[in-house]
């Protein structure tokens, strides 16, 4: 697994498992019913409940959001692999062998269809992806860890073949 | 103000609507089992086309033609419920809905199933056009047009529900304004009493969510009912194509919603039931307007949280896929509030545990699973790692079957003696089916969750083999789910025909259980019975069709056997022409005889290769070039060179 997915693993764990505790909870209290009514109070925390929610999606929102993928670039040293995503195989043009350490910015085309461009590492970890549609160009830079051989899987469901959709290129030590 | 003529009224509508969806949740069902068993068991492996069909009937039919389908005919009943009559203008068109929907549903099953249309339900343009062979543009055309029925039905349903919620008798209205009514019927009346005025009592809380959704789908489908009539056109060959990063943007400013047109009925029916079984009122205070009014917004401004991954150079893309992430979590509020106050309707109250009131509960727990696998998605930079991977698959699984779906079960359980005057046949079969489904659908889907997390790919008929192990695991699931909806089917159809008598009810409305006269395990046994044989003689249809059909194209069977290299293979070009179209040959290489123009790998017409290194080279790919070798037989790649090898530079 990623970085990533780990740490989503850990953190949806964590919040079904409390998700489970309250819903336990909720029902187990059904066999002590209340006698007096307090919906009037509950209501009320209501209020106090929203204000929770906002604070935690807030803090959620600016933990995350200057993680996004876009408008990443290479800086000079970088290098450059054209990728062509056709119904059903990658043409991956690496036109000087990739190695560690050294940013690499995909480009990426579709000359029919949308495809997805999901790169494994040689453990098949998922480490990165991103959309290819048809008359636009995708830029992805990512800068490679470890060599070895990565595998191109099609992420976008684009026909019969879609599952096919494989291809492999090499990555060595710096 | 609920006469009986109305209320006859509103019975029928929601009969009609839960009979027809529940016939399609069978159907879909069975597909989805099929399409399940196809990854695990290679003997059992159908066609990839037809692989693909079906997931494409499977999503549609269980999406729309059953959930959302479902959900709509139940908003019905609840509005009667709560004082407001379907009628004239309302009526007419909720009738149409339902005529719509079904024939939509119908169209959708004969293109895919019939006519080898597997774009998925999402049909992201251009694929409906690049069928390679597999569908034709008569298909596509078609196809488009059952789903352009299926989302005029929404429309049309829309018109009834707003026509329906703005009844101003109903809302006990002080104004006559159409414009304060829908406001009243959105719940502003608790933000703003005086200018929202009513004679009596503010509006009922399951109206708020049915008005904001009757609002919201008029304004997600029609943009995506232009693209469907752009499809039909162009399969007319009357125009060209579309801009694909348009169409796949219109795409989800429709797909989103969508989701939502589950939701929201399924919440009305929620803030209806959870109150009678819990014997007090609706926990909630003014604050869940401000939720509501939010949603009315939020929900038609998120489409692109689905683009998340979309952000090509000279676009805006990536900024408006950024101003999502924020609208999203904007929409999180109503499921955190609605949430919150069903919560504690139920917490200590005297709640009355049947199989229905159990069915709701699981169904908020689903809700819960499905909310938080959500907010993941909706996080970019969390998105990278799960973006269509299985565990967006668990993830809306949880939130259809595990929430929506429950809901479903529930109600009918709930209503269903109410709606037809007939008792339950039987409480026992129904305990089994609810707890059943939670169980083997939460161990199911988490399943896809943990694959999604490991990397699996999604919509993949053959899966990387890493992932086979828990792919066959969750088989096992796959069948106890399936074998509980028969349990559910059973008990309906035997309640509609009246098995135990009329139904009673206690002073809450809550049905009473009929004394039944056979064990429980004589009843299952006759349903399991009943619904195998039918399982069966599905699966036979499905077997033969498949086979015919394979055998008509003249190729193998079912299963792919590898037969090892043969020296003795010779290559027919006929049969090459075929294989390089379909295998995409043309989108990287010329080859004038094809009328292929590639120009990304070297021309074929200028390089004149012999039919050796065409195999060659196809097989085990150089440069740019990948192997064909997992896609294409050894006798394809002997075709390919041959049909190569005579027609370059000619």
């Amino acid at each position: 697994m990623s970085h990533t997915a780990i740490i989503i693993t850990v953190a949806y764990s964590i919040a079904v498992v409390i998700g489970s505790a309250i819903s336990f909870a909720v029902f187990h209290s059904t066999t002590r019913p209340l006698d007096e009514d307090r919906a009037g109070t509950w209501s009320r925390r209501e209020t106090t409940w929203l204000v929770v929610m906002v604070v935690v999606l807030f803090g959620l929102l600016m933990g995350t959001i200057f993680y996004v993928p876009y408008g990443d670039t290479a800086g000079p040293n970088g290098q450059v692999v054209r990728v062509t995503g056709v119904q059903y195989a990658w043409a991956i043009d690496v036109p000087q062998p990739l190695v560690v350490g050294r940013p690499v910015t995909f480009f990426a085309r579709s000359r029919d269809v949308a495809h997805g461009f999901g790169v494994y590492n040689p453990k098949g970890t998922l480490i990165f992806q991103a959309q290819v549609v048809a008359d636009h160009e995708q830029k992805i830079v990512h800068t490679f860890t470890e060599p070895g051989t990565y595998e191109v899987l099609c992420l976008e469901y684009c026909g019969a073949g879609h599952h096919t959709m494989k291809s492999k290129f090499e990555v060595k030590p710096a | 103000m609920m006469d009986e003529r109305s209320l006859g009224i509103a019975r029928r509508l929601t009969i009609s609507y839960i009979v027809a969806s529940t016939a399609i949740l069978a159907a879909s069902g069975l597909l989805g089992v099929i399409l399940r068993w196809s990854q695990a068991v290679p003997q059992a492996r159908v066609g990839d086309n037809f692989w693909y069909a079906m997931m494409t009937a499977h999503g549609l039919g269980a999406f729309v033609g059953w959930g959302a389908f479902a959900v709509m005919g139940l908003a019905w009943w609840v509005l009667a419920g709560v004082g407001f009559p379907v009628r004239g203008f309302g009526l007419a068109m909720a009738r149409i809905t339902w005529w719509l929907m079904v024939l939509g549903v119908i169209g959708v099953i004969i293109t895919t199933i019939f006519m080898g249309f597997a774009a998925s339900w999402v049909f992201l343009y251009p694929l409906p056009f690049y069928g390679k062979g597999n569908w034709g543009d008569w298909a596509t055309g078609l196809f488009s047009f059952s789903v352009l029925l299926a989302g005029l039905a929404i429309v049309t349903w829309c018109f009834a529900i707003l026509h329906t919620v703005t009844n101003r008798e109903a809302l006990d209205s002080v104004s006559s304004s159409i414009g304060k009514r829908l406001g009243l019927a959105f719940g502003w009346g608790f933000l703003m009493p005086r200018t929202f005025a009513t004679k009596v009592r503010s509006v009922p809380y399951p109206v708020i969510p049915l008005a904001v959704i009757g609002l919201d789908m008029i304004i997600a489908t029609l943009p995506l009912a232009g693209l469907l009539v752009w499809q039909i056109l162009q399969s007319m060959g009357v125009v060209g194509s579309a801009s694909d990063l348009l169409a796949k943007n219109i795409l989800w400013w429709f797909g989103h919603p969508v989701v939502y047109l589950l939701l929201f009925p399924a919440v009305a029916v929620y803030y209806w039931l959870i109150p009678r079984y819990a014997g007090r009122n609706l926990v909630a205070g003014h604050v869940i307007a401000v939720a509501w009014t939010v949603a009315v917004i939020a929900n038609v401004f998120v489409w692109a949280h689905h683009l998340y991954l979309d952000y090509p150079s000279g676009t805006s893309q990536a900024q408006i896929n950024t101003a999502m992430q924020p609208i999203t979590f904007a929409l999180v509020l109503p499921s955190a509030l609605s949430l919150y106050s069903l919560a504690f309707t139920i917490y200590r109250s005297k709640f009355r545990w049947t199989p229905a009131s159990t069915a709701l509960f699981f169904g908020l727990v689903g809700w819960l699973l499905a909310g938080l696998s959500g907010v993941v998605n909706a996080t970019i930079a969390l998105d990278v790692a799960i973006h269509n991977t299985l565990w967006i698959v668990g993830h809306f699984h949880h939130m259809a079957m595990l929430n929506i779906g429950l809901l479903i079960f529930g109600a009918v359980y709930a209503l269903l003696p109410e709606l037809s005057g007939k008792a339950l046949y039987s409480e026992k079969l129904a305990w089994v089916h609810v707890w059943t489904t939670f169980v083997a659908g939460m161990a199911f889907f988490g399943l896809w969750l943990v694959q999604g997390l490991d990397g699996a790919p999604r919509r993949w008929s053959v899966l990387p083999s890493q992932y086979d192990s828990i792919t066959r695991i969750s088989l096992v699931f796959v069948f106890l789910l399936a074998a509980a909806q028969a349990l559910f089917f059973w008990n309906v159809i035997q309640t509609l025909r009246g098995k135990s008598g009329v139904a009673t009810f206690d002073e809450r409305g809550i049905p009473i259980p009929a004394a039944s006269t056979k064990e429980w395990s004589v009843h299952a046994a006759e349903g399991a019975l009943v619904l195998v044989a039918l399982l069966l003689a599905f699966a036979f249809a499905v077997g033969g069709f498949f086979v015919g059909r394979e055998t008509g194209n003249g190729g193998g069977g079912a299963t792919t056997t590898e037969t090892g290299t043969s020296a003795a293979i010779t290559g027919n070009a006929e049969a090459g022409a075929e294989v390089f179209a379909s295998s995409g040959c043309g989108g990287c290489h010329t080859l004038a005889a094809a009328d292929a123009t590639g120009n990304v790998g070297p021309s074929l017409d200028a390089s004149k290769p012999t039919e050796a290194l065409v195999i060659d080279r196809v097989t085990n790919g150089k440069g740019q070039m990948s192997s064909f070798d997992p896609s294409l037989s050894d006798q394809q790649i002997a075709d390919v060179a041959a049909y190569v090898a005579q027609s370059a530079g000619k």
